[in-house]
């Protein structure tokens, strides 16, 4: 056996313990901070696929045969407790729609529901993985942003709640999908402090976490506005 | 073309471990409100130490950052294939099935000699032509749960978004299982490979072939020296 082979031998343990030390050290960590500036050049590339991949003319089907998901759809809020409009303190609860727009309105649930509605059964994308069949009643949110004329240049919209300071900015072509409504209404009932009542966004378009419930002002904006998980680290665009 | 190798090795255990940090997020496969036939191991998370990024948001950047890696090395490992036509090495062809049961054969002790091979073996052969597919379906299948709306025809050619989300993780596993078993031959068979991974280089006399190599038998080279009993050539003066 020559030198050679002890020295390859060598270099194969070497390596060997090299790598899995490697592994270990990595193991269930954030990973180097020195990545993170290439992981944020990496959303932002991503984000800009993402919009250039959104089609007004894509639509969230149900696929046949999938069950509602009824009482097990998660509730979920970021307050400590289940946040609800206390009419005697706060007034009676209006929607502010307001910002770049010509005629800004603030809209009780009377007035929403005297708005075009629509029913859409869609699925709801959450971050985490699952997914689930709800039809969510309510106004399109183009009819509002027609309703309040809003400005084109107005790229941006944020929406507001009083479930404390969570909010959620969108781009406006995601908010002016079709499938994009402010609802007030689930599985035909009038929506239930758990989900977001009076009233909340929703959209297929967009994962979970980006349509804010318990609304109190939709804002259209020039610039973005970040938002509740966004500013925490999750895809500002959270597109699906 | 080596360097693909080690870039894919980065890319693999990156996408492995982060994908696993965010599957833990809702270890299940279930619609809500459902129940899902065909995974045994429904809401029982992944252990911590085999995912990678710490918590949700920060595996699905790592994610959706090395996913990129992925695509890219592989493209450029597919082009190298093709370009240098290295991939008749790879492809398919006929005998390889019986080639393949011959090489279990030899594994399992059920035949003494090494089968005559080429570059690789017939099971490697297999082995290393279903990785880029595998790791083709993952990529189609992880394309479809993330834009399951934008890209609606491409999550439903995979059965839907519970469906493709299934398939994502079943090409992982895929991938995993071959990737260990390649490790473990690499160490177990013919780790005078490893040197060649980096350099190029290989010495066809310390091939498992020649040294008629199963698992742990027969790590070392047969010694090329003439039988001991033979006379040593007398040199001219």
């Amino acid at each position: 056996m020559s030198e050679h082979d002890l020295d390859r031998r060598k270099f194969i343990w070497q390596s060997g313990g090299l790598i899995s030390a490697a592994l270990l050290a990595a193991c269930n960590s954030r990973g180097p901070k020195a990545a993170d500036r290439l992981l944020k050049y990496a959303e932002r590339k991503n984000r800009g696929l993402e919009t250039a991949l959104f089609r007004h003319t894509s639509m969230d089907v149900v696929q046949g045969g999938a069950h509602e998901a009824g009482n097990k759809l998660p509730a979920y809020f970021v307050s400590r407790t289940v946040p609800v409009w206390n009419e005697s303190v706060r007034g009676k609860w209006a929607l502010e729609v307001s910002g770049m727009v010509g005629n800004p309105l603030r809209l009780t649930l009377d007035d929403l529901q005297k708005l075009p509605q629509v029913s859409n059964r869609v699925n709801h994308y959450c971050v985490e993985g699952w997914t689930a069949v709800e039809t969510w009643t309510g106004v399109p949110f183009r009819e509002l942003a027609a309703l309040v004329k809003a400005d084109p240049q107005a790229k941006f919209v944020d929406f507001q709640s009083f479930d404390d300071d969570y909010h959620e900015s969108w781009d406006i072509e995601s908010a002016m999908h079709r499938q994009t409504v402010v609802a007030y209404g689930l599985d035909g009932k009038l929506l239930e402090p758990a989900h977001g009542a009076p009233a909340r966004v929703y959209s297929p378009v967009k994962l979970g976490y980006k349509n804010t419930k318990y609304l109190t002002k939709i804002v259209f904006m020039p610039v973005m506005n970040g938002g509740y998980w966004s500013d925490q680290g999750y895809e500002w665009y959270g597109g699906v | 073309m080596r360097l693909t190798h080690w870039v894919n090795v980065l890319a693999i255990i990156i996408m492995v471990g982060s994908g696993l940090r965010i599957f833990n997020a809702y270890p299940a496969f279930a619609r809500k409100g459902e129940m899902f036939c065909c995974y045994p191991f429904e809401h029982k998370p992944i252990p911590a130490w085999l995912t990678f990024g710490g918590w949700l948001g920060g595996a699905r950047h790592w994610h959706f950052a090395a996913m990129w890696l992925l695509v890219v090395n592989g493209l450029v490992y597919i082009t190298f294939i093709y370009l240098h036509g290295e991939w008749r090495d790879l492809v398919p062809r006929k005998g390889d099935v019986r080639d393949s049961w011959q090489m279990v054969k030899f594994y399992a002790f059920r035949r003494k000699d090494h089968p005559h091979q080429g570059k690789h073996n017939a099971l490697q052969k297999t082995a290393y032509f279903l990785l880029p597919l595998f790791g083709l379906l993952a990529v189609l299948t992880g394309i479809a749960i993330w834009k399951p709306v934008q890209l609606a025809p491409l999550t439903a050619l995979f059965g839907g978004y519970v469906w493709a989300r299934y398939w994502h993780f079943l090409a992982m596993l895929a991938i995993v299982i071959l990737s260990v078993v390649h490790v473990f031959m690499v160490f177990a068979v013919d780790p005078y490979s490893i040197p060649s991974m980096i350099t190029g280089n290989y010495n066809p006399e310390h091939s498992p072939e020649a040294r008629n190599a199963r698992p742990f038998y027969h790590l070392f080279p047969k010694r090329v020296t003439a039988a001991p009993s033979a006379p040593a050539p007398a040199e001219p003066m």
